[in-house]
This record gives structure tokens, C-alpha cells and sequence, in this order.
């Protein structure tokens, strides 16, 4: 009763263990029939045998507290895959404690030094399972393995013989079917929509291609054995090729392609593992897939590692650029207030003024068509400034267009307008005749502009200038576009010229120092340059040259 | 009739305003700049001067006093569309007769106008 309680109470525990129960006991009862089609005639050296690996996996996949689930649900798939080939139940059962224990030994060292949830996601993982899963837990069942024969004297052969075969076929095993089902579990359907098209293309011609040469090197009978060795490295490329381009998953994909077409061929007679002995084939095999596997999976691990690593620095660079960018915005609020009340005014004025002409009977078709179309220009110019800084306050990737740097340019000193008109200063436009067309992120490039002519209108604040100007020069070549903005401040030390560049250094009390270090490496994300002159007496100015789209 | 000069850098602004003003039945005459003001002010010099505060080269703040300054002295009235406390002290305390926030209600505008004008009538009488 008792008993029973308990039972039912672990039941509930593990509800949710119901689902990977089945799946493993399927997976293990598949997972055996393949580890005996593996097997190399007359006597059965089995090359691969991937049931002790499954579990393992299994077993890293879920929580410690429900491992027994798996391992009681793999005891029926076990017993019904064995017994079918005739083997003593003493020996199933021996069989079934040696695969447990090497499952148990991989998944409690692994999980000793990886926390969970367990991911190939950097090389210390990947070392730490390859070393603890794929060689620590082997080796360790392996004897047991063996003992276990010897003591039910089950089969002939060497203690040694049967520990060495034991752990070759548990060590690929290991090493190709843990990855992959790792790798496998954290993948989401969703990644696929997510694919590109030309990407999905390049996965199937890879695997097409990979498929194709394994069949030809290791599964027909159409080379002699003379070009064995030449032939072994054949899957190589598109192995590379999946480590560079697929990322872990892809690797173990392929590899686990390459380990069932050579075991294959080996099991059929043919390819370049025929060996004088079933003990000689499946030695050289199994070393040729260890020896292939090992590499090419840390290559793809380490890969996929900096790729990420790269990633989050561009996501970091981005956020700290978009910061930077809500904090400018943040600081010119007087200034779009002021942009935004101009427009309002002579709205508000014009239709005031409609009534009072109304009221006086003194209107005319003329004149009220006039007035709309005014209240209607500062409508939409209004709108603009709330649409550009909407724009401005948006977090977005990097969209490179083509633009014309002038356009830029006054788009720009549209939204500074204001910031500027209640500083009293005034915008001196030298542009070049035409477009200067370059390529870049709209914001990103505004977002430059608009910290140089901040920077301009915030080092006259102080200083009661001669001429309150900012002069925005433009010109171009045919390799370069340069865009300068030279205020009438004070200037600065010529030993600040660079100073001025670095991260956290500002002069402002307010400032958080980092516009101008955004700035350049926004221009130079962008392939161009920035730098700062000062100018004895009249002003500092800052430069930009980016590269030029030549026009057609 | 009065005659209100608007004196504001943005064109938009400059003509709406001088749009509300003539169809309240002032004269009105709009200005660019500080300085456009001064050489047409010497002409006919205005009974009243709307003036913004924020404009480029010759603020508001700076054209003020010189305002003060012409033979008429004729009151004005600041109008700003970035408006910040010390701002209206200081306009006030420069001789501003009255300080305005963009944007401005007709009534408003017209009242300050009128109190302007009839402050500078009482005083030039005496």
C-alpha cells in the first residue's frame, strides 16, 4: 500500500517525464537494432553501438531527479531488442548494467562541471563532454563490459580483446550520436522559417554532395582497394564545409552521414575498410571516424563560439549607439519642443486670423486659399520633425542605402533648427552643387551630424562668440565625400585632438562622453574617417570623409 | 491706426502673425531680422514690436534694448517658442511689457498688444 503510494506520488513527479520515457525507450530499442546491423561478420565485432550514447544524451537532457525514469523506460526496449538475437538473460541483464552505468558515469561527470542545461555552445563544453562522455565513461563500462562476459562466459575472446572493442565501439558511439542529439534538441522550427532561401540551398547541395561522395568512397564497389587511403579523405571538404558554414548542428549532421556510410560499406564488404580480420576492419574504422570527428566537431564548436561571441558585441554595439542617441535626443528636448511650437504657432495664427477676416466679412477666396495652404505647410513640416525623430528614436539594425550627403546634411539641421534658433545661432550652409552620393545607415550618419552640430552649439554656449555660426561645409572626389562643421567657440587644446575621441572623456558637465567615440566608430563602421582641428582663435571644426558611391 | 512691427526669423510665423494682426484691424509689417528691423525702423518707427526671442546672429534679447533705445520707445511685446523662467525675468526686467509662449492665442496676443499700447499712450502723456 504503501508502496504504491509512492509509486503513484514518483508518477506524478515525473508526469512530465512521460514524453522522453517514450521517446528513449523507442530511441534505445532503434538505437540497439542499428549497434547489430553495425556488426561485423563472422564473428560479431559490433563498430558502432549508439544505445549507451542515446541514454547518455537523454540523460543530459534532463534533470538528475527523473534519470531513473529514462533508465527504468530503456529496460523493456533493451530486453526486447536482446533477446531476440538469443542471448542469455544473464547476459542482457549485464549487457543492460554495463550501457546504464556508461550513460550514468557521462551524464554525472558532465553535469559535475557543465551546468545545466547542457549546450555544445563553447569549446570547454565541448572538451568536457568529448573528455568525460566520449572517453572517461566508455573506458570505465568497458571493463565492466568485459567482466561481465567473463564472468557469464558469454562469447569467446580476450578480456583485453573485449574491453578494447567495447570501448572503440562505445567511444564513437559517444562521440558522434551525444552531439548530435544535442545539438538536435535545441533546435527550434522556427529557425528554419527564419533561413534564408539561399541558405537552405547551400545546406541541401551540402549534404547532396556529402551523401554522394560517402556512397562513392566507402559504399560502392567501384574503386579497388589501391586507392583506399586517397579515398578516406574525400568527405573531407563538405565536412569542413558544414564545420565553417552549419554551426555544430551541422557538423554533427554530417559527421554522423559520414560515420553511417563508412560503417556501411565495412558491414557490406566494401569501400576501404576490408581488413584482414573483422578486428583489424573495425579498429582502422573506428580510428578514422574518431580521429575524423573529434576535430571537426571542436572546429565547428569553436567557430560557432566566436560568431556568437561577435554577435553580441554587435548587439551591444548597437544598443550603445541607439543609447547614445536617446540620450542626444534627451538633451535637445527644449530645442523639438521649439521646432514643434513654430509650426503650431503659425498653424494656430493663421486659422485665428481666418476667423477674424470671417467675422469682418473682409475674406476672400484668395486669401482663405492662402491660409490653408500655409496651415498646411506647417503641418506637415510638424509632421516631419515628428517623423525624423521618431525615426531617431528607433532601436534598428544597420540598413545601408545609398544617400546623398547634402540631403543628409540638411535633414539634419532640420531637427537641430531649433536647438540651435533658441541658442541663437546660425546654420551656414557651403555645400557642394549637386548630390554626394555614399552609402550608410541614414540614422546612424544622422546621428553623427547631429553630435558634431550639438558639440558646435554647445562649445559657443559659454562663450560669447563674435559670429554664433556653425558652418557646414561639403565636397567630394571622386574616391571620398567630406562633410565638416566648424562652431566659433573657443576651440580646444591641440593636445585634446584625440582625447576628445576616447570613450568617457568629456568636457561638458552633463556629458556622458561618449558621443564623439560613437561617432567615429560609427564613421568608421562605415568605412570613412572623423577627426577634429582646432583653430586658434576661430573655432574648433570637426571632419567626416566616407567613401563615395560613384554616380552612373 | 497702430502700427505693429512682428519681428521673428521664421518666415511661417512672421506671416501668420502679421496675417492675425492687419485682419484685426492693425497695421502690421513683419521683419527677418534684428537688423532688417533697425534700418526699416529708422524709416517709421513701429507703435508696438512683437519680438521672438530666439533668433540666429541678433537675439532677441539683444535687439531689446536697442529697441528701448529708438526716439519712440515704443513697447514691446516677446514672444518665444522655448520658453525657460529667467528668460521671462529678464525680459521683463529688460523692458518687455509683456512675455508670450508660442503658441499664442489670438486674445492673448491682441490684449497684451493693446495693454502695451495703452500703457505707452499714458505714459507718453505724462
Amino acid at each position: 500500500m504503501i508502496a504504491q503510494k509512492l509509486t503513484l506520488k514518483a508518477l506524478q513527479v515525473n508526469a512530465g517525464a512521460a514524453l522522453p520515457a517514450l521517446a528513449v525507450a523507442l530511441g534505445y530499442y532503434l538505437a540497439a537494432r542499428v549497434g547489430f546491423a553495425f556488426t561485423l561478420q563472422p564473428d560479431p565485432i559490433s563498430t558502432l553501438w549508439p544505445p549507451n550514447a542515446l541514454l547518455m544524451a537523454a540523460l543530459l537532457l534532463s534533470a538528475p531527479r527523473s534519470w531513473w525514469v529514462l533508465l527504468a523506460a530503456a529496460l523493456p526496449a533493451h530486453l526486447l531488442a536482446e533477446l531476440q538475437s538469443g542471448v542469455p538473460l544473464a547476459m542482457v541483464l549485464g549487457w543492460f548494467a554495463s550501457n546504464c552505468s556508461e550513460a550514468l558515469i557521462g551524464a554525472g561527470l558532465v553535469r559535475a562541471f557543465v551546468r545545466a542545461p547542457v549546450r555544445l555552445d563553447s569549446l570547454r563544453n565541448a572538451g568536457l563532454l568529448l573528455l568525460c562522455g566520449g572517453l572517461a565513461a566508455p573506458l570505465a563500462s568497458s571493463f565492466l563490459d568485459a567482466g561481465l562476459v567473463k564472468l557469464i562466459g558469454f562469447g569467446e575472446g580476450e578480456y583485453w580483446t573485449l574491453v578494447r572493442t567495447r570501448f572503440s565501439a562505445n567511444v564513437l558511439a559517444a562521440i558522434t550520436i551525444v552531439p548530435l542529439v544535442l545539438a538536435w534538441a535545441s533546435w527550434r522550427p522556427a529557425a528554419v522559417r527564419a533561413t534564408p532561401p539561399a541558405h537552405r540551398v547551400e545546406v541541401a547541395a551540402l549534404f547532396v554532395g556529402l551523401l554522394a561522395v560517402s556512397l562513392l568512397a566507402f559504399d560502392l564497389p567501384l574503386f579497388g582497394a589501391s586507392l583506399a587511403p586517397a579515398l578516406w579523405y574525400a568527405p573531407l571538404p563538405f565536412l569542413l564545409w558544414a564545420a565553417v558554414r552549419l554551426g555544430v548542428i551541422g557538423t554533427a549532421s554530417a559527421l554522423a552521414v559520414l560515420v553511417v556510410a563508412t560503417i556501411w560499406g565495412a558491414v557490406q564488404g566494401v569501400g576501404p575498410f576490408t581488413g584482414d580480420s573483422p578486428q583489424d576492419t573495425a579498429r582502422d574504422l573506428q580510428l578514422f571516424l574518431i580521429a575524423a570527428s573529434v576535430p571537426l566537431l571542436l572546429l565547428a564548436v569553436a567557430l560557432e563560439e566566436r560568431s556568437r561571441a561577435e554577435r553580441e558585441a554587435h548587439e551591444q554595439r548597437l544598443q550603445l549607439t541607439h543609447l547614445s542617441r536617446v540620450a542626444m535626443l534627451g538633451e535637445m528636448s527644449g530645442g523639438l519642443a521649439h521646432e514643434l511650437n513654430q509650426p503650431l504657432t503659425a498653424i494656430l495664427s493663421n486659422a485665428q486670423a481666418a476667423e477674424h477676416l470671417i467675422a469682418n466679412k473682409t475674406i476672400d477666396n484668395n486669401e482663405l486659399r492662402e491660409i490653408l495652404r500655409d496651415i498646411i505647410a506647417a503641418n506637415q513640416r510638424a509632421s516631419e520633425v515628428i517623423r525624423r525623430l521618431r525615426a531617431l528614436f528607433k532601436r534598428g539594425e544597420t540598413y545601408l542605402e545609398r544617400l546623398d550627403a547634402n540631403e543628409l546634411v540638411r535633414e539634419t539641421l532640420s531637427l537641430a533648427q531649433g536647438d540651435l534658433a533658441t541658442r541663437s545661432i546660425a546654420p551656414v550652409l557651403k555645400l557642394a552643387p549637386g548630390t554626394l552620393a555614399i552609402q550608410g545607415d541614414r540614422i546612424q550618419l544622422e546621428q553623427v551630424m547631429l553630435n558634431l552640430i550639438l558639440n558646435g552649439a554647445e562649445a559657443m554656449a559659454a562663450h560669447t562668440a563674435v559670429e554664433r555660426t556653425i558652418t557646414v561645409r561639403s565636397a567630394g572626389n571622386d574616391s571620398w565625400v567630406y562633410v565638416s562643421f566648424a562652431d566659433r567657440g573657443p576651440g580646444f587644446a591641440p593636445e585634446l585632438v584625440e582625447k576628445l575621441f576616447e570613450p568617457f572623456y568629456t568636457t561638458k558637465p552633463q556629458g556622458l562622453g561618449l558621443g564623439l567615440s560613437i561617432s567615429r566608430s560609427i564613421v568608421r563602421a562605415h568605412g570613412g574617417r572623423l577627426w577634429g582641428a582646432s583653430h586658434a582663435s576661430h573655432g574648433a571644426s570637426f571632419h567626416i570623409a566616407l567613401p563615395a558611391v560613384r554616380s552612373h | 491706426m497702430p502700427f505693429i512691427a512682428v519681428v521673428d526669423d521664421e518666415e511661417s510665423v512672421r506671416k501668420a502673425l502679421r496675417r492675425l494682426l492687419r485682419a484685426a484691424g492693425l497695421e502690421a509689417e513683419s521683419y527677418a531680422s534684428g537688423q532688417e528691423f533697425l534700418e526699416q525702423a529708422a524709416q517709421r518707427e513701429p507703435d508696438c514690436v512683437v519680438l521672438d526671442l530666439h533668433m540666429p546672429v541678433m537675439s532677441g534679447r539683444q535687439l531689446l534694448p536697442q529697441i528701448r533705445k529708438l526716439a519712440t520707445r515704443p513697447p514691446v511685446v516677446v514672444i518665444t517658442a522655448h520658453d525657460t523662467p529667467d528668460n521671462k525675468e529678464e525680459c521683463l526686467a529688460a523692458g518687455a511689457c509683456a512675455y508670450l509662449r508660442k503658441p499664442l492665442e489670438d486674445r492673448v496676443l491682441l490684449n497684451a498688444i493693446s495693454a502695451a499700447l495703452r500703457a505707452n499712450a499714458s505714459g507718453a502723456k505724462r
